[in-house]
């Protein structure tokens, strides 16, 4: 069975984004108990950043991928002090928890557009609703093999991050007291930990890896305002399949939706026909559903055991 | 035929649509608490119910091919021309067949809810709200990708059963579907009223109280979804009829779950009358919006459709942070009417101070 080299390294890049949004979904979830669905604008926004930083500053796109962490991040840190404070103190349900990140994610979108309405009309950019980053991605020799600075990027921002939250969780202060305050808010205040400082770095995270992976998006998808909207079914079956009870179920079910997205309807190909390809989209689905069906918690209670984050 | 003005046919229409998904919502959300995210899933399903199977049975009936080659674009319009030009002739038909296709749709969401029912009972919370979720995007892709069910990309024609008044059919339409969709809001009223209806909110609020009380809270909770999902499929289907058309990507998460979802706490989850208000007072604001984008468009520089978004979005946020029971609170549903319980004390009353004069 022969697959694409160019379909695995695509592949690869894709589940990056995916794992690292679904890992901002399983942050923000754990600390604060808020399944956000203002992600996909926060994708967006991510896409968006990298996008008109590019087209201003010009230069390589990869460079502004840290911005896009930082203003994505930022939106995160707003949506926590303009509403997800009030309604963490008053012990609001879950339901309602959700449904503000809801309206969050309206207004962002909606932003979002006006944003891009204006880069196309005051900044005459006439591609801004529909853009494609990859044809600026230069390309790189390594061994004699031409390819796409991306590639090479996407793996190295996603092993920092993986270590980056390592460490930070198991090593640093903040990162046992976020982890204190996920196992029980109440008797970690009584030693003395802020809950507030850590719902903050928690959305700062969260938001933050949205857009991050909003910047590699942009490398692989074509972009326009709708993007997020559009992916984060997948962010959200990656967070899911993967648990939200631990940060390290975001990466396992990213990887797992994101691989499983690209390479299965690959292999299949030849036996079934090419039918399956307009049906990637469920597969991964699917594979959540299924999942879930036979696991209700996910995937990281498995993790959560041996390695007890 | 009567013929409504196209401005107040837009609100009755958006009203009554909105009013049937948000009630529906409001059975399995308010009374009962599942996280329904899915609302798409059941609204799709009814309109590919409305699309494929009464063009195809007339179709048949009148000889004309009804297999694949109805779904696609090249032969679809032709047929349902046809189709609705043979209908024009009948109106018996025409009624028959409207009639039959909500059953039918009622039928296939009402079986689509009752699949549901096992995944809601075995995840819970957020698990749950994104499974659903998941679902109503699978069925979307799949009316999208596959082309014989209901033309994929390219979409297919409905037929109209209402073109046997002539002109001014839109308008019997929009007002069949206000119809229902009172039905649906009586029918609702109803149920919150009857014992199951007591009983729904009791497994809410504490489902092993319920269960103490010998209340079996997973056939309710199964039978609330088949009851919600049988009338937002119905919600689906009439809007196919009345746009003549079914194309997946016009189904969104977006105007079918989320906005109902935006109604329902904007009026009060839990009550119906309050849900009635939020679709009301929504429509109104929405149209006024559409009316007068060119005058808002001259103050603000925005596109019209991007300011709908950023009420709607402080609408879900407000609501949440200030007033997080909507504009009408849930009350306790009273079973028999004001007057009957007042007669029923006065009665008694009587009967006690007779009692305790002659004691």
């Amino acid at each position: 069975m022969l697959i694409d080299s160019m379909l695995i390294v695509k592949a690869i890049v894709y589940s990056i984004s995916i794992a690292l949004g679904a890992t901002g979904v399983t942050i923000i979830y754990n600390a604060t108990k808020t399944f956000n669905f203002a992600h996909s604008s926060m994708v967006g926004w991510g896409v968006y950043v990298v996008f008109a930083f590019f087209f201003l500053f010009k230069g390589l796109p990869q460079i502004y991928f840290p911005i896009a962490f930082i203003f994505s991040g930022l939106l995160g840190v707003a949506t926590y002090f303009t509403v997800n404070r009030r309604l963490i103190m008053a012990k609001a349900s879950d339901i309602n928890l959700m449904m503000s990140t809801l309206g969050v994610d309206l207004i962002l979108f909606a932003f979002l557009n006006i944003f891009a309405d204006y880069l196309l009309y005051a900044h005459k950019i006439s591609i801004a609703k529909n853009f494609v980053l990859e044809t600026w991605d230069p390309y790189l020799s390594i061994f004699g093999v031409s390819v796409r600075l991306t590639w090479v990027i996407a793996p190295i921002v996603f092993v920092m991050i993986f270590l980056f939250i390592h460490f930070m969780f198991s090593k640093t202060r903040i990162g046992v007291a976020m982890r204190a305050t996920i196992e029980n808010p109440a008797l970690a205040q009584i030693q003395g930990i802020n809950p507030d400082v850590v719902y903050l770095t928690s959305w700062f995270l969260g938001g933050g890896l949205a857009g991050l992976s909003g910047g590699i998006l942009a490398m692989t998808f074509t972009g326009r305002p709708s993007i997020g909207m559009e992916v984060v079914v997948t962010f959200f079956a990656g967070a899911i399949v993967g648990g939200l009870e631990t940060v390290y179920g975001g990466f396992l079910g990213g990887f797992l939706v994101g691989l499983s997205e690209y390479i299965l309807p690959a292999m299949l190909a030849p036996t079934v026909g090419s039918w399956i390809n307009s049906y990637k989209m469920i597969i991964p689905l699917s594979i959540m559903v299924i999942t879930l069906l036979i696991r209700p918690s996910g995937l990281g209670i498995m993790i959560k055991r041996r390695v007890r984050i | 035929m009567i013929e409504l003005n196209p401005l107040v046919e837009l609100i009755i229409l958006n009203f009554s649509l909105g009013l049937m998904v948000a009630i529906s919502l409001n059975i399995e959300v308010g009374f009962l608490r599942i996280p329904q995210f899915g609302r798409l899933l059941a609204v799709i399903a009814g309109a590919i119910v409305a699309a494929a199977i009464p063009g195809r049975i007339l179709a048949l009936y009148l000889g004309m091919p009804a297999g694949i080659e109805y779904a696609n674009h090249m032969y679809n319009f032709r047929i349902v021309f046809e189709i609705n030009r043979f209908l024009s002739k009948n109106p018996l038909l025409s009624i028959t067949l409207f009639l039959s296709t909500m059953v039918m749709a009622a039928i296939v969401g009402g079986v689509i809810g009752y699949l549901c029912a096992y995944p809601a009972l075995r995840l819970k919370g957020a698990y749950l709200g994104i499974t659903l979720l998941t679902f109503g995007e699978i069925i979307t892709s799949i009316a999208w990708n596959y082309q014989p069910l209901v033309g994929g990309t390219t979409g297919v024609f409905v037929v109209n059963p209402f073109g046997f008044v002539g002109r001014g059919s839109s308008s019997l339409a929009v007002i069949s579907i206000l119809v229902i969709s009172i039905v649906s809001y009586v029918y609702a009223e109803l149920l919150i009223r009857s014992p199951f209806g007591r009983m729904l909110k009791a497994i809410r609020d504490s489902e092993v109280a319920a269960e103490v009380y010998g209340k079996n809270a997973v056939k309710a909770r199964a039978e609330t979804l088949v009851i919600g999902g049988a009338m937002a499929a119905v919600a689906g289907a009439l809007w196919a009829i009345y746009t003549g058309s079914m194309k997946a990507s016009t189904y969104t998460r977006l105007t079918w779950t989320f906005w109902p979802w935006a109604f329902m706490m904007l009026g009060g989850v839990g009550n119906n009358l309050g849900v009635l208000v939020g679709v009301l007072l929504y429509t109104l604001a929405r149209t006024a919006i559409i009316q007068y984008k060119h005058l808002l468009t001259s103050v603000i520089p925005i596109s019209a459709e991007w300011l709908e978004y950023i009420l709607i979005g402080i609408v879900i946020v407000a609501v949440i942070l200030y007033k997080p029971q909507g504009l009408i609170p849930e009350k306790p549903a009273l079973t028999l009417s004001r007057k009957t319980i007042e007669k029923i004390k006065d009665k008694i009353d009587t009967s006690t101070k007779n009692y305790q004069q002659t004691t």
